[in-house]
């Protein structure tokens, strides 16, 4: 196994992001999240991984909604990490990426109460998945249960498929061998991943973009999802 | 699986083509096989992925699709990057299919009424016995007193369902769904008939167009293809060296709206007016330098009467059409709003005519046309307006329909309550429904068919809008079918048999198999993304490869019509239902990003998807500007009646910052009192107390004609939403438990 080391980071162009919502839904697919139902929604219980805010600007007539896809920053100083009691979550190295061991897990929510983006979401209940629903989950991803955190992986089990895939075929990872499932469903293509360890990578040119920027930056927590922010343009 | 060929057969094959490309067949004496004694299911080695290559049918639009198989299970639906439609990406709804598939309410067994209609009664029976019963019923009737009425259904269908009751003599099936009248199909086609005499549907280049301008248009959500829109939208904004710029005009700030960089707001049915200011505009002040015969117009537009009647002032009218016939790739589109309008056809060609004026037809980021299919066999059954529907309903009430066929369609649920479908359904002797899920409509028929779902049978689609090639995309079945169900095209050939006579002659074939082979023959010698010597090895690549398309580009540049010199656009005032002093406001129902227009409600993964604009799930909600809320003395998540001259429902108020003051929407999809444990009894159907109202020119539904009025009920429930509302432990804080 190639232990070179990676930088998985996810640009977000905000001038491109729609707002379509078919990331949350390929998300849901690619990972298992169940479905917590009306009751739990309400109460702010919704699991997805990714999540679409919508901001209002100004008031009738002179409105804009804006949308910004919000998912696990992957933190290179997480503040999740730290405040586990359990070693549950912690940084991985090797792809710096930010890990949720889930049979560590005892539940505490120490983590989602230290994470400024509000990025982890908790399992209350066991999840659901009537007969033969169950036939719809992704073999590759762990169904977490009652009183587990969870969040966004960057789709660890297809960076490892891409990572076993390229090493079978004794080839070195190319740029775009791993999409997440957001990435690849995104029909505007405001999603791009890819190691910007790779000076080539396309993510690698788009971070040194005059545009990006990284939420909460001020915070000090070094994102590794970087937003491109939305083009202005004024009429007349 | 009813095909001749199987998946062995189907590697055989593609294994032959590999053997003849190494060109080592002639040292091969006889064939040597690896195989291991003991044989697993066919498509399953545990562990290993499959992929097939189909396409989505959760609307109408024709992506292609990868699809996940591991363990013979369906474990993800992704776009195919090799399809030139939706080049590997894919939409909300299509990321869903599965869930379609795997449902725990499908039906699974043929269904016969035992007690009254819509008790619930059923009793099972078998395909052989009910083909040979529906077979028998059939011959007892008059041909002229069956009907059909489907939805937008794939080609292979929707071809067969027309050669079966062509068979029979029996009237022309009846092609509508409250999608396609929100995507105004028959008002796009018409306009384009009027302005460059081919009634097809037109395909806006926007991808590299520098100024958009959007009227009235849901494109990035629902309307025709919306994954291709939000492909070339993306592409609009970061062109080399330009940022294409878009600006929208409607009563409300759609998702489509809210990415625009300016928003307009118009009162409903004036998108049309403004249209037709800035191309006055343009005539008069002399941009349009070569397209002098068309100043015909413009004859008679005051700009002044648009800007007071549009609220948009006249010096910014000026400044919109200059900008707009300054640029160097303008593009200037209509959308659903316009069609649900009145003067959606009028509107529509006003719209349109932004586009020859100033004379950029054939330059990329203009206006094109869908071709013509490649051949006569892939034609397109063309979709009905929703006149045809009314005159089925009114048929069907006189007593002259024995037996409606549904497929495809819900009409129960989606059609206007005021145009009396279900009273009528009760003068029809034998309603039969095919169905994968118990809907409304099936819960009111004779016999219910289970049918396949898209994932589970063969197909085809000439996709129309298409993009700059032709194509024709494949559908297979990538998991064997979970239940006793059949694809309705498999039924109808297997009815036919049993007919005999001229319905045969006219469906000739054992299997869907069969028949989707002979479509194809034609493709077979043009050239395209595949290329095989014999009809076998070109039905193997055109699976595999998930369709066949064109090499070239194929889309039409549009030639305006010879009398485009004489004409003069006309925007008609706008017209609704209802008295102004008793329903002050105009209602918008908004197709959904998730459910389309409702058939998509049963899916739980879209149940909590988030609305773009107002993040709620899970019910349905009334959007209210500020100032109208104020005035109605209502806030948030107060229930609310709004009531139309046909009906009233209740829902949850949304206060809306981005909607005309005189401009209720509420979002269509919910309500439903079928359709599985996760759509029944939630929320509330808007599609039931619209105005059934007819435009005579298109013959289409204005599904954006009626007035309402909305009154307090003083009761209270909290949207679930997203806004506001996110993370773990803060429902406390914002005493929704108490704590």
């Amino acid at each position: 196994m190639s232990e070179r080391e990676h930088r998985w980071t996810m640009v977000i162009d905000l001038d491109r992001c729609t707002g379509c919502q078919a990331c949350v839904v390929a998300c849901s697919v690619e990972n298992n999240i169940p479905v917590v139902g009306e009751d739990e929604v309400r109460m702010g219980r919704a699991m997805h991984w990714i999540r679409i805010e919508r901001y209002w600007e100004g008031e009738y007539p002179n409105v804009r909604a804006r949308f910004i896809p919000v998912i696990c920053q992957q933190c290179e100083r997480a503040p999740c990490e730290p405040v586990c009691p359990v070693f549950a979550t912690y940084h991985s190295e090797v792809e710096h990426v930010n890990i949720q061991v889930y049979n560590r897990c005892i539940g505490t929510r120490y983590c989602a109460n230290n994470c400024p983006y509000i990025a982890r979401v908790f399992n209350w209940f066991d999840p659901q998945f009537p007969e033969p629903l169950n036939e719809q989950l992704n073999p590759d991803v762990t169904v977490r249960r009652r009183g587990i955190m969870e969040k966004c992986t960057f789709c660890i089990q297809r960076i490892r498929r891409a990572e076993e895939m390229a090493e079978a075929e004794r080839r070195p990872l190319g740029d775009g061998d791993v999409q997440p499932a957001c990435v690849q469903s995104c029909p505007a293509e405001a999603l791009v991943f890819g190691d910007v360890a790779d000076p080539n990578s396309r993510v690698a040119k788009l971070v040194r973009s005059r545009r990006a920027f990284r939420l909460l930056e001020e915070l000090g927590t070094e994102p590794n999802v970087i937003y491109l922010k939305g083009g202005e343009a004024h009429v007349g | 699986m009813a095909s001749k060929v199987t998946r062995r057969q189907f590697l055989k094959i593609s294994g032959a083509g590999l053997l003849l490309l190494s060109g080592c067949t002639a040292n091969l004496q006889r064939p040597v096989w690896m195989e291991p004694y003991v044989r697993a299911p066919e498509e399953t080695l545990p562990g290993e992925d499959f992929w097939f290559a189909s396409t989505c049918r959760m609307c109408p639009a024709g992506c292609g699709i990868l699809v996940r198989v591991s363990n013979g299970r369906a474990r993800k639906i992704e776009g195919n990057p090799a399809h030139p439609l939706n080049q590997g990406r894919l939409c909300a709804r299509g990321q869903a299919g599965l869930q379609l598939l795997y449902h725990p309410d499908r039906l699974r067994h043929v269904l016969k009424r035992t007690g009254e209609r819509g008790q619930g009664r059923w009793g099972r029976t078998t395909w052989e016995q009910i083909v040979e019963e529906l077979a028998q019923q059939i011959q007892g009737m008059a041909p002229e007193r069956i009907a059909f009425l489907t939805g937008l259904l794939p080609d292979y269908q929707a071809t067969l369902v027309a050669r079966f009751l062509k068979g029979l003599g029996a009237p022309p099936a009846v092609v509508y769904d409250t999608q396609a009248a929100f995507d105004g199909r028959v008002v796009l086609e018409a306009a384009s008939q009027a302005l460059f005499d081919v009634p097809v549907l037109p395909i806006f280049d926007i991808a590299r167009a520098d100024v958009v301008y959007a009227f009235g248009s849901n494109f990035l959500e629902t309307w025709l293809s919306p994954v291709v829109y939000n492909r070339a939208y993306g592409r609009m904004r970061s062109q080399p060296g330009v940022r294409g710029m878009l600006i929208a005009f409607a009563p409300r700030l759609s998702m489509t709206a809210a990415n625009a960089d300016r928003w307009v707001p118009v009162p409903p049915g004036t998108e049309g007016l403004v249209a037709l200011a800035l191309g006055k505009i343009i005539v008069d002040e002399g941009w349009d330098k070569s397209n002098a015969e068309l100043r015909g117009f413009y004859e008679g537009v005051d700009v002044g009467a648009v800007a007071q009647a549009t609220g948009v002032p006249a010096e910014e009218l000026v400044q919109f059409a200059r900008r707009f016939a300054e640029a160097h790739h303008p593009v200037a589109m209509p959308g659903d709003l316009l069609a649900g309008s009145t003067n959606g056809l009028e509107a529509t060609q006003a719209v349109e005519a932004l586009n020859l004026v100033l004379g950029h037809l054939g330059e990329h980021g203009a206006i094109f046309l869908t071709p013509s299919p490649p051949s006569r066999d892939l034609r397109k059954v063309p979709v009905s307006p929703f006149q045809a529907v009314r005159e089925l309903v009114d048929r069907m009430a006189a007593g002259e329909v024995d037996a409606l066929f549904v497929l495809g369609a819900n009409p129960v649920y989606e059609l206007p309550a005021a145009l009396g479908f279900t009273d009528a359904l009760k003068n029809v002797q034998l309603v039969v429904t095919f169905a994968s899920m118990m809907d409304e409509t099936a819960a009111l028929s004779d016999i219910v068919l289970p049918a396949h779902t898209y994932l589970e049978t063969w197909g085809y689609e000439f996709v129309s809008p298409s993009t700059d090639r032709l194509i024709v995309s494949a559908q297979q079945p990538v998991v064997r079918p979970l239940y006793d169900t059949r694809d309705p095209g498999d039924v109808l050939l297997a009815l036919a048999d049993k007919l005999g006579g001229k319905v045969a002659r006219r469906l000739p074939w054992p299997n869907l198999v069969h028949f989707i082979q002979t479509r194809l023959t034609s493709l077979q010698l043009l050239e395209g993304n595949i290329a095989a010597q014999d009809a076998k090895t070109f039905w193997a690549y055109w699976l595999q490869h998930g369709g066949w398309w064109s090499k070239e580009q194929a889309w039409q540049v549009p030639e305006p019509s010879q009398n485009l010199s004489a004409k003069r656009l006309l925007v008609p005032s706008p017209e609704f239902d209802g008295e102004a002093s008793q329903y002050p406001l105009h209602l918008l129902p908004v197709p959904s990003v998730t459910f389309g227009d409702g058939r998509h409600a049963g899916l739980p993964w879209l149940q909590e998807t988030p609305d773009p604009m107002t993040t709620a799930t899970w019910d349905t909600w009334v959007e209210l500007n500020p100032a109208t809320a104020e005035r109605l003395g209502v806030k948030h998540d107060e229930i609310v009646k709004v009531t139309s001259p046909f009906g009233e429902i209740e829902a949850v108020v949304y206060v809306f910052p981005g909607i005309h003051p005189d401009v209720v929407a509420v979002p269509v999809g919910q309500g439903h009192s079928a359709m599985g444990r996760w759509a029944e009894g939630r929320g509330a159907n808007v599609l039931r107390i619209l105005a059934p109202r007819t435009v005579p020119s298109t013959g289409q539904l204005a599904w954006a004609a009626t007035r309402v009025r909305v009154t307090k009920t003083g009761r209270r429930r909290v949207l679930p939403r997203l806004e506001s509302n996110i993370g773990v432990d803060r429902a406390r804080e914002r005493g929704v438990v108490p704590g």
